[in-house]
């Protein structure tokens, strides 16, 4: 095929160049002459490719044995990439076929063994969320599936990539945890992601459950992110360009009215009822240790359609609709280390978190009895946590994190039910062993104070393990 | 705001101006980002004063396993030309960086994306891959740049590179090209024959990343110190080694800076085999300061544990 159209295109070349040089019909003895020039451009180009094929051949061949004796195998092939170039590209990139286009596939199994001192069917996190929410949150007793995780990443087009995961629950239902796609050729600093995705803010909201370091994330994040606060929405990153790290971004989106519930908004209206605006500044420290600090805040809002709000007390049972605005702010602090910045032996994570969440607008109070009354709320809570992870040994890591919420100022119900006054804390310490990089075995111990009155001992061994395409993972 | 206040304010002001228009366009240089020091080396022998380069990491690092740093984006996003090795080397930290610099220059496909790798035919190019077998890189063994005749191939496709990404130098990166091969050239003869008594040197390495310059020299690759690519020895599985070792001696154990050196030297103490530390790169030992010293020094420090036979 290759071989015709070169004679054809020669012979057209030489006609059309003796044809009009003749001016009219030519003789016998010049038509002789074109075809004798025809023959000789057509042996002329036989024995070029017939010599290039056998080089190609030789090339080929001698590449292949390469693979098993590693001899020569680099001279012939860069010589034959050299003279007959595209025909000897890597073995990998002669797999050409439907599938090589599929996106990177990844999937996360994970799964624990959990032991409570008290049944977590009735944990709760006192001035903060009610049974069984709290429990749901901590997992059953024995053992239990975690979620199962799939990602496929790939790019779009030149202009952008796109990922989907989706996370497959212990009891069979499934959630989109992000969907979107990302601009790439922006340029500026500039990107734009679209869709679902994992907000930006704080530092632990944006980290899959199976990057955690420890089994369950922090208490202020499950209490007032709901694990991984996910924007459906839009949302825009600036890198500044300069030498220190600065990243500026803010999102828009469907939201959620109360992240930490992790409740639809039921925002039935058009317009946005979620924003959130995030800072990020960041840099190296000496040649081993680097850091990040950041700035986030999330505001949302029911619009007019109130939120089922726990009964403050935990005990009273009633049940209150809240509508308004809720307001977060968030510091976030990371520093990394590891000798000369080579973790592979040796590394040091340190991560700590504040948030700050506001209340701000009417609440009904035991909305299911005519005894209803709808008056002014707020409630002014934080909390915060810090953890330390290091790792001593190349598939060693010890662990320990220290977690505290602060119930602050909330006003008062008008039925007369008190606010109990507590600081729900937990402090946490886990090892785990991590034979490659793709697989991950822990053991935690957690004595959790999160409910008042309660002293809950909890020991959970969790496996992690990633399947597929090599995943890259955020500072 | 007093005088003096304002004073400060207005100079502050200037040189907040002054820093962003120069991370905009003010220098002239192309900026080169290179993941690994040989790269960057590289980018400097060849792009010589009309690029500014920044080295991602040194030779004390895995290149393996680096951590998608706040530097390393703010770099990413300020660079013009993105040299790395590729081949999934970088797997763990370089897509981060792409993902979150907003630079669309060094994206997949763009001029300002040059893989190093994809310029050289690689060895050890699995027929099929598992995970069973450790941390395998599906293009080819990843570790190209120990083979100098590997550098002269990159060398070129990088100038070529720098001339599309900046039209108005392009005889100048020809220059230096040719400037740079010729000294090359020269110093590969020069090592082949320095290297001579190396031939049929059987090595263990700690890790899969002397393929190329066993095979440019024609040693022989006996076993690696890791059981797997990317796992680390277990103590049982060095007692092991020391067997194999002992019933089939090997000349030297070699092994990267940034290589746990307790392994090697636990095996070294027990068999007798000189345990021989690389610079593997740039910067990997005080004698390998650049490309040609990189060469020099591998070579005499495997001379150096070559037994006279």
């Amino acid at each position: 095929m290759f071989r015709s159209n070169i004679v054809a295109c020669g012979i057209a070349a030489v006609l059309s160049a003796a044809l009009p040089a003749a001016g009219q019909a030519p003789s016998n003895q010049e038509l002789e002459e074109i075809r004798k020039q025809i023959q000789e451009l057509k042996d002329s180009y036989e024995s070029r490719i017939q010599a290039l094929e056998k080089r190609l051949k030789e090339a080929e061949d001698s590449a292949a044995k390469a693979q098993s004796t590693a001899t020569q195998a680099q001279e012939s092939a860069v010589q034959a990439q050299q003279s007959a170039q595209p025909a000897t590209a890597s073995p990998a990139a002669q797999q050409a076929s439907q599938n090589a286009f599929n996106p990177a596939l990844s999937v996360i199994l994970m799964g624990s063994y959990n032991n409570f001192s008290v049944n977590p069917a009735n944990a709760s996190v006192t001035g903060f969320l009610p049974a069984p929410l709290y429990g749901d949150a901590l997992g059953p007793r024995g053992f239990s599936l975690q979620e199962s995780e799939i990602t496929a990443a790939a790019s779009v087009d030149p202009y952008f990539r796109g990922q989907f995961t989706a996370a497959f629950e212990g009891d069979g239902s499934v959630s989109v945890e992000e969907a979107f796609f990302q601009t790439t050729a922006l340029g500026n600093g500039l990107s734009v992601k679209a869709g679902r995705f994992f907000s930006s803010i704080g530092y632990e909201n944006s980290v899959h459950a199976h990057a955690w370091d420890f089994k369950d994330p922090a208490l202020v994040q499950t209490v007032f992110l709901g694990a991984n606060f996910a924007e459906t929405g839009l949302q825009l990153n600036w890198i500044a360009p300069t030498p220190l790290f600065i990243e500026v971004g803010s999102e828009i989106g469907a939201g959620t009215t109360d992240p930490g519930l992790g409740l639809d908004t039921g925002f039935n209206r058009n317009g946005i009822p979620s924003w959130t605006a995030y800072a990020h500044v960041g840099d190296d420290i000496g040649t081993g240790g680097s850091y990040r600090v950041g700035a986030s805040t999330l505001q949302t809002s029911t619009g007019n359609n109130p939120i089922p709000f726990a009964d403050l007390d935990q005990t009273s049972g009633m049940t209150n609709l809240f509508s308004g605005d809720v307001r977060l702010y968030g510091l976030d602090f990371v520093y990394k280390w590891a000798p000369d910045g080579n973790p592979v032996d040796r590394n040091f994570k340190f991560v700590a978190e504040w948030w700050y969440r506001e209340y701000a607008g009417n609440m009904t109070f035991d909305s299911a009895t005519p005894a209803a009354v709808i008056q002014p709320f707020t409630a002014r809570q934080q909390g915060w946590y810090a953890q330390g992870v290091y790792q001593f040994l190349p598939q060693w890591r010890v662990g320990l994190r220290y977690d505290r919420l602060n119930e602050g100022s909330i006003s008062t119900s008008p039925t007369g039910v008190a606010v109990p006054d507590y600081t729900p804390w937990r402090a946490a310490a886990m090892v785990d062993w991590n034979l490659s990089e793709f697989s991950r075995i822990r053991l935690q111990v957690q004595q959790d104070r999160a409910q008042q009155g309660v002293v809950d001992n909890q020991v959970f061994v969790q496996y992690i393990m990633s399947l597929g395409s090599h995943g890259a993972h955020k500072f | 705001m007093s005088a003096m206040k304002r004073a400060t304010f207005s100079r502050w002001l200037a040189a907040t101006a002054a820093a962003i228009a120069f991370g905009q366009s003010a220098h002239a240089a192309v900026d080169v980002f290179a993941c690994e020091p040989e790269w960057a080396a590289l980018a400097k022998e060849i792009g010589g004063d009309k690029v500014s380069v920044y080295q991602a990491t040194t030779a004390l690092q895995d290149p393996h396993r680096i951590e998608a740093r706040p530097s390393l984006i703010a770099h990413t996003r300020a660079a013009d030309l993105l040299i790395c090795t590729g081949a999934e080397l970088e797997v763990g930290w370089l897509p981060v960086l792409l993902q979150t610099s907003g630079n669309g220059k060094v994206q997949v496909g763009q001029p300002g994306y040059f893989m190093a790798s994809d310029f050289v035919a690689k060895l050890e190019v699995p027929k099929a891959v598992d995970r069973a077998q450790g941390d395998v890189h599906p293009y080819g063994n990843p570790h190209i740049q120990l083979d100098p005749r590997n550098i002269a191939l990159v060398a070129r496709a990088l100038s070529e590179r720098l001339a599309q990404i900046d039209h108005g130098n392009a005889a100048y990166y020809q220059a230096r090209l040719k400037d740079f091969e010729g000294r090359w050239q020269k110093a590969i003869g020069g090592w082949e024959a320095r290297a001579a008594p190396l031939k049929g040197m059987r090595l263990v390495p700690y890790h899969k990343d002397s393929a190329y310059l066993i095979h440019w020299l024609g040693m022989e690759e006996i076993i690696d110190v890791e059981p797997k690519p990317g796992i680390p020895p277990s103590a049982g599985y060095l007692a092991e080694l020391l067997t194999k070792l002992q019933a089939q001696p090997a000349d030297a154990i070699t092994r990267a800076a940034y290589q746990d050196p307790k392994a090697v030297e636990w095996l070294s103490e027990r068999t007798k085999i000189p345990g021989v530390m690389l610079p593997y790169t740039v910067g990997g030992t005080p004698q390998a300061k650049d490309l040609f010293t990189l060469f020099d020094d591998t070579i005499d420090r495997l001379l150096k544990a070559r037994k006279p036979s």
